[in-house]
């Protein structure tokens, strides 16, 4: 027994010593077969996104007869733990579905450019920012997603507020939020920031209100300047609306998805910042609200020489592997899961805001008008821009605000230099 | 090569003839397949430990000097080794696990003294048997999602504390508390199987000590200090080192559900660190580096595990 440890700890010295060869992602052989393209999403399992699929295949089967395609729904907080290990293996599906931003940009070596296949989408189609990487598209978006700032109409009204004329200057919307706590007990946010998802939404959302046009659009040019007083304001006034009282207690060990939502939706909060896609937004929120009271309004003005916008980026989007044998069959079936009709029916069900923007979506009712109104004049969203590390960062910083146990200098300091590494 | 064979045969006869030995053994050199049956037997033990142990373990050590990104495939030295210690949050994973190792003697004085109770036939002892082994049943996915709601902010045991004029906690999102919350409900949702190891360690002392120490009249705290820690000893220390290894490496799903490493990722833990960088930042590399790391801190424990063991036999000899 004595002699054991000695020859474990050889083995381990001997692994050490012969390694350093080889890589953490070797190439390999094709995942599909010429005639079945496997298609990995988190979506597919959904009984609303069933109509959808099932137009999506129609529209590839016309094309392409021969060839099966099959889904694999994987669960989504595992997605890319399992994405990684195939495309380590350079295994795995023909076909996937990507976040956009920077879930996808942070895998574009194991992707085929779809620039070629893809060009007579370019004008049906919106948010492909978000899926581009040094100047190549590398998936189709599906949807739009965004953060409107969604606002209970009802609790206006027992406030004494116009429901239909929120404010629009910062000022005003603390003093109207001031009024929704006197008389109805509700805060003016739900917030959940357990994941450090909260401010994300939050630096989206009002960034737009703060940061000048010139600046906002040098942000999402790369050109950010982490110590202008305009972004500190943004983490300052994350960190003032928290001491104000304006948010739920606890955002800390609140879970965005689906306790923040769940306190706008039960009317113990009068804001929430929410998304666009297919979940925690417009429709979700109807299920508990009347469908007339669920609000979009523009971010209040914090700064007078800001022009607030809806931040939005693609939203969901499918991808092509380079281990694909015939990357042109799956850019086809890439083509057909963002073909008109299947969006139509995706937005139907699930009440996504599809990227083809000429979907009629006049049956969604007045959340989904404003929002569509707004997405000609909106602008990509600012927290898109960041690396995933920057952002899980920010999110742990912005916990540290939250607590008192970080100053807003210190923030930016330190997210300067993650987003400077990349 | 005869003078070879002669010269094991002499041995073998000399061992046949040790005096002591009842049998005398079979000489050596029996039929080809006799001697090569052990090897036989052995061979998909061998085969198995080797291909699904051993080589992932060394494509793993292999991999932690590789880099990520733009060097993927490249050889890096120590480079990964030097990130991982340079990171925030794999310190803080690794206080996390110093952190464990203090809590460890409540983590293994709960279901003793438990145990004690149920032994001593306290009124209602087997329920408790059944009670306090039904969470180690539970997946840590819906142990985590109960205990997320019993926390909230606004849950239910704040409500309480509320009741009673205390101020709420925040449980899960205070950097201070969130680790103890976790730890906490950890060993509430494993404790039941140390709680049968000594049960079965009680089944073995022997019933004479204890009724001796009620006839001297020993306290229950006496007779906890002088008869059961000492007649459980080897037990104790086995419930230690076991729970030790479940904490550093069966947390994850719970740590998951209910922090997600956070609040300011203060309840970070090896593991957690592992799977972040490998699944969400995409860095296999890296994320091989914090493997390694965390098997050369399990090579130690369980070092100590035999070291231990070891002495616990000695002394019950």
């Amino acid at each position: 027994m004595k002699q054991r440890a000695p020859w474990s700890a050889a083995v381990v010295l001997g692994l050490a010593l012969a390694s350093g060869c080889g890589s953490a992602a070797a190439p390999g052989p094709s995942g599909g077969s010429g005639d079945a393209l496997v298609v990995w999403d988190w979506k597919s399992g959904d009984a609303d996104a069933a109509a959808y699929l099932d137009k999506a295949k129609a529209d590839f089967a016309t094309r392409h007869p021969d060839v099966d395609v099959e889904f694999v729904a994987q669960p989504f907080d595992q997605y890319y733990t399992l994405l990684g290990a195939a495309i380590q293996a350079g295994r795995g599906p023909d076909v996937m579905l990507f976040n956009g931003g920077g879930q996808l940009r942070d895998r574009v070596d194991a992707l085929v450019p779809l620039d070629e296949y893809v060009d007579q989408d370019r004008q049906r189609l919106s948010g492909w920012e978000a899926f581009t990487r040094d100047g190549k598209t590398y998936a189709s978006p599906v949807t739009l997603q965004g953060h409107p700032l969604y606002y209970n109409k009802a609790l206006y009204e027992q406030a004494g507020l116009d429901p239909e004329a929120p404010a629009d200057t910062w000022d005003d919307f603390v003093g109207d939020c001031g009024a929704i706590a006197g008389r109805t007990g509700a805060t003016c946010f739900g917030v959940g920031n357990k994941e450090g998802i909260g401010i994300q939404f939050f630096l989206s959302a009002m960034g737009s209100a703060v940061l000048t046009p010139a600046e906002y659009d040098d942000w999402i040019a790369g050109k950010r300047n982490w110590s202008s007083p305009d972004v500190k304001r943004i983490f300052e006034l994350w960190e003032q609306v928290g001491d104000a009282g304006l948010n739920n207690d606890g955002i800390n060990s609140t879970a965005m998805f689906n306790d923040a939502f769940a306190l706008f939706q039960s009317g113990k909060a009068a804001h929430v910042i929410g998304l666009m896609s297919d979940i925690g937004h417009w429709k979700d929120f109807a299920e508990f609200l009347d469908r007339d009271d669920v609000g979009v309004m523009a971010a209040p003005v914090v700064n007078p020489a800001a022009t607030p916008s809806l931040p939005y980026d693609g939203g969901i989007g499918y991808a092509v592997a380079k281990w694909t044998r015939d990357p042109e069959v799956a850019a086809d079936l890439v083509r057909s899961l963002t073909s008109s009709e299947a969006l139509k029916a995706f937005h139907a069900d699930a009440g996504a805001i599809a990227s083809d923007t000429t979907i009629d979506v006049s049956a969604g009712g007045p959340a989904v008008t404003a929002i569509t109104a707004a997405i000609r004049t909106g602008k990509p969203a600012l927290h898109v821009a960041l690396s995933s590390r920057t952002l899980d960062l920010m999110g742990r910083l912005s916990q540290q605000l939250v607590s008192g146990s970080a100053t807003v200098d210190e923030a930016v300091a330190q997210l300067a230099v993650s987003d400077a590494a990349g | 090569m005869v003078a070879e064979r002669a010269g094991v045969g002499a041995v073998a006869e000399a061992a046949a003839r040790r005096p002591g030995r009842p049998f005398p053994r079979r000489p050596r050199g029996g039929s080809r397949a006799e001697r090569l049956a052990p090897f036989v037997l052995l061979a998909p033990a061998v085969l198995i430990i080797v291909v699904l142990r051993l080589w992932p373990l060394a494509l793993g050590v292999n991999f932690s000097f590789t880099g990520d990104g733009d060097r993927n495939g490249t050889a890096v030295g120590l480079d990964n080794y030097a990130t991982l210690f340079a990171d925030p949050l794999f310190r803080t994973a690794l206080r996390n696990v110093g952190l464990l190792v203090l809590l460890l003697p409540a983590a293994v004085a709960i279901p003793g003294l438990l145990a004690t109770f149920i032994h001593l036939r306290v009124p209602g002892h087997r329920v408790y048997r059944g009670v306090y082994f039904f969470p180690a049943v539970l997946s840590p996915v819906i142990v985590g999602a109960i205990f997320n709601l019993l926390l909230a902010h606004d849950g239910p045991l704040n409500a309480v504390l509320g009741a009673v004029g205390l101020g709420p906690v925040d449980w899960l999102g205070d950097p201070d508390v969130a680790i103890f919350a976790v730890v906490g409900v950890h060993v509430w949702a494993t404790f039941g199987m140390a709680l049968v190891v000594f049960l079965a360690g009680f089944s073995a002392l022997d019933p004479s000590l204890l009724d001796a120490a009620v006839v001297d009249g020993a306290s229950f705290p006496q007779t906890i200090r002088h008869v059961i820690v000492p007649g459980l000893s080897r037990t104790i220390q086995f419930v230690f080192v076991t729970t030790m290894i479940g904490m550093l490496t069966s947390m994850f799903g719970l740590l998951l559900v209910m922090t997600g490493g956070g609040p300011e990722g203060s309840t970070y833990l090896p593991e957690y660190y592992i799977w972040v960088q490998q699944g969400q930042f995409n860095q296999p590399a890296l994320a091989s580096a914090a493997s390694t790391a965390l098997f050369l801190i399990m090579l130690v424990v369980g070092l100590a595990q035999i070291a231990v063991l070891r002495r616990a036999g000695r002394e019950g000899r």
